[in-house]
């Protein structure tokens, strides 16, 4: 039956056409917006690395001076800054960094190990961050304040970053960054490495990440733009104020700008979240269009063959085959536009489009999940046509010319 | 073999209730070449359609090997017609999309068997309408008597007891007409029975008997 069925198919082109591409282009939007929320969702359920909570952020501006050039003023002021703050009550612990979890945009860098290109996002933290974001180290150590003696600068590197530079090899001791004798970076060896560091929140992708160590009162070092600040659980938001008065009294000239990073961590969720909300009611329209439009044409199709269907009944089809015939027909117009849309998507894997951002098992189950949705399209807007087709009564049908 | 009893046919549309066969009383054995005439509107094709289960009467009984038919389902119904008939109609009812001899394939479709018995059961009917080397045209490629020929291996690939032909030859020039009639007298020796719609007296005399419609009653 199915050959006969596939022939059928074949031999009406022209009037499938129209249905192929539908179920095409629809396979195409559903597979990019399942993929995504998939995504998403793999990524939520890995661990973050990190805890946020009882976390608050300082974003420090010192109203002077571009991104690259400093004081050693400002670099004493904000030394004072975190042993200011260090005093406080509520305050478990204090660190400066770069950024705070969860910001928006990233440091990225690139660099060549073993003749090979790896990136990784970079954060530039003081020895407590550790500390603060509550994390372990899985081997080697983490900076010390006695580090900032080393000749060379030391760096801590997550363990995808691990992975992708020397693979099930032991990192620690090794040179992040080939020798290269035209580029000014001191070089880097590696100390320790951590647990994936999430620093873009739960809904990221995997990222390689690597801590430098951020000398806190060193002439060489950039004062942190953010002090991060872990206060006892429960403590009031009213401490912001007095916060912020401290600080205040430590660089009048300076500005602060303070929120707990619950507050920045749904920002980030928001921000994610957004395309695959808006993806998602426009592949949801996009569907009942097409469920309608698909509908349509199918019963149109029927029309055109009733007398065809009127044969079959005449010559030994029940309403039940009749109707099976129908679905079934459908659903091999429907594997052919699945398979289509596939070798199309499939192109993205092979050019590496997504490199390692996207799993494969997360690939995988989006073109599943997009097939699955295609038939499932597919036999909801066959079920009326073919009961209808099952109802044509033989001598009627074929009745007429 | 086929039995009518009392077989009334009426057609209820909005408005209009026509009365298409009236009380007809039929017997047809096994192995008969029955022909049915009568004049346009009569009512041959509501009672070759009756007595091929492809509609159900407004009153009175058929019954098949002696059995009624009332109470047959769907799905006994379509295996009777399956098995048991064949029909030919007078527009040849090919599927254009298909080729002859997937069209002859059809009635095997809802039987099990195997794709190479289907294939070799529709080229032995093709060849026993004279139709051996044109099995991969398409319908629209053949001419009207070719067609008939091709609907006719479609009646009787299943090798049914029965063939119902309505008005088989109508569209044809008389000799193609001769010529299906000499394939419908050949399957009748061999022990098939038919019943035949005609117009043509000439045709209607090469079969056994002949049955007279008018305005949906029997006459004679
Ligand atoms: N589905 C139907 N609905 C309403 N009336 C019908 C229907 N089918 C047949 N009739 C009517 O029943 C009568 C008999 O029709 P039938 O087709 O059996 O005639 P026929 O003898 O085969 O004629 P012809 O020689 O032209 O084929 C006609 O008056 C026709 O109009
Ligand atoms: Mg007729």
């Amino acid at each position: 039956m199915i050959r006969h069925l596939l022939k059928l198919v074949w031999n009406r082109k022209r009037a499938n056409a129209l249905i192929l591409v539908e179920i095409f282009f629809t396979f195409l939007v559903v597979f990019a917006v399942g993929t995504l929320g998939l995504f998403l969702w793999d990524n939520a359920r890995r661990p973050l690395g990190f805890d946020w909570q009882d976390v608050w952020a300082v974003r420090v501006n010192m109203q002077a001076g571009s991104d690259d050039t400093f004081t050693a003023e400002q670099v004493e002021t904000a030394a004072r800054l975190v042993r200011e703050v260090e005093t406080l009550a509520p305050v478990e612990a204090v660190t400066g960094a770069m950024m705070e979890p969860f910001a928006f945009g990233q440091y990225t860098s690139g660099r060549t190990v073993n003749g090979r290109r790896v990136s990784m996002s970079v954060n530039e933290v003081t020895a407590s961050f550790a500390e603060v974001m509550r994390f372990d180290v899985v081997r080697g150590r983490w900076f010390q304040p006695a580090d900032a003696a080393l000749a060379w600068r030391p760096v801590v590197i997550d363990e995808d970053l691990a992975r992708e530079a020397w693979g099930e090899e032991d990192p620690i001791g090794r040179r992040l960054g080939d020798p290269d004798p035209k580029s000014p970076e001191p070089e880097r060896r590696v100390i320790g490495v951590v647990r994936d560091f999430r620093h873009h929140g739960e809904l990221s992708g995997p990222d390689n990440f690597v801590f430098y160590h951020k000398r806190l009162g060193h002439p060489q070092d950039r004062p942190p733009r953010v002090l991060l600040v872990r206060v006892r659980p429960g403590t009031p938001v009213a401490f912001e104020e007095e916060l912020t008065r401290r600080l205040q009294a430590v660089a009048h000239e300076w500005s602060f700008e303070i929120a707990p990073l619950a507050q920045t961590r749904e920002s980030a969720f928001r921000l994610r979240l957004t395309p695959l909300l808006v993806g998602g009611i426009v592949a949801f329209f996009l569907l009942l269009m097409v469920a309608l439009g698909l509908l349509g044409v199918l019963w149109q199709n029927l029309l055109q063959r009733t007398r065809e269907i009127g044969l079959r009944r005449a010559i030994g089809a029940s309403r039940a085959e009749v109707h099976r015939q129908i679905i079934l027909e459908q659903l091999l117009l429907t594997t052919l536009g699945v398979l289509l849309g596939t070798i199309v998507v499939i192109q993205l894997p092979v050019l590496d489009v997504f490199g390692s951002v996207l799993r494969p098992q997360v690939f995988g189950s989006g073109l599943l999940s997009a097939s699955v949705a295609m038939y499932l399209l597919a036999t909801v807007c066959a079920l009326y046509p073919s009961t209808l087709a099952g109802r044509v009564q033989p001598a009627e049908a074929l009745r007429y010319e | 073999m086929i039995q009518l009893e009392r077989v009334t046919k009426k057609y209820r549309t909005e408005r209009v209730e026509t009365t298409a066969l009236d009380n007809v009383n039929l017997t047809i054995d096994q192995g008969e070449f029955v022909s049915i005439m009568g004049p346009s509107g009569c009512g041959k094709s509501t009672l070759l359609h009756l007595i091929g289960l492809l509609d159900a009467p407004s009153g009175g009984s058929i019954a098949l090997d002696g059995k009624p038919v009332e109470r047959y389902g769907d799905r006994a119904l379509a295996r009777v017609r399956n098995e048991r008939l064949g029909f030919v109609f007078q527009q040849f009812h090919l599927v254009a999309d298909l080729s002859v001899v997937d069209n002859v394939e059809i009635p095997l479709l809802y039987r099990k068997t195997t794709g190479k018995e289907r294939r070799r059961a529709a080229l032995a009917a093709l060849d026993r309408v004279g139709l051996a080397s044109r099995t991969h045209h398409f319908p629209g490629q053949l001419s009207g008597g070719q067609q008939q020929r091709v609907a006719i291996a479609r009646a009787i690939v299943g090798k049914p007891a029965v063939l119902l032909a309505d008005e088989p030859t109508g569209n044809l020039d008389s000799q193609m007409g001769d010529e299906i009639m000499g394939i419908l007298q050949e399957l009748n020796q061999e022990g098939t029975t038919i019943v035949m719609v005609t117009h043509d007296p000439r045709l209607a005399e090469r079969t056994h008997r002949v049955v007279r419609l008018f305005d949906g009653r029997q006459v004679q």
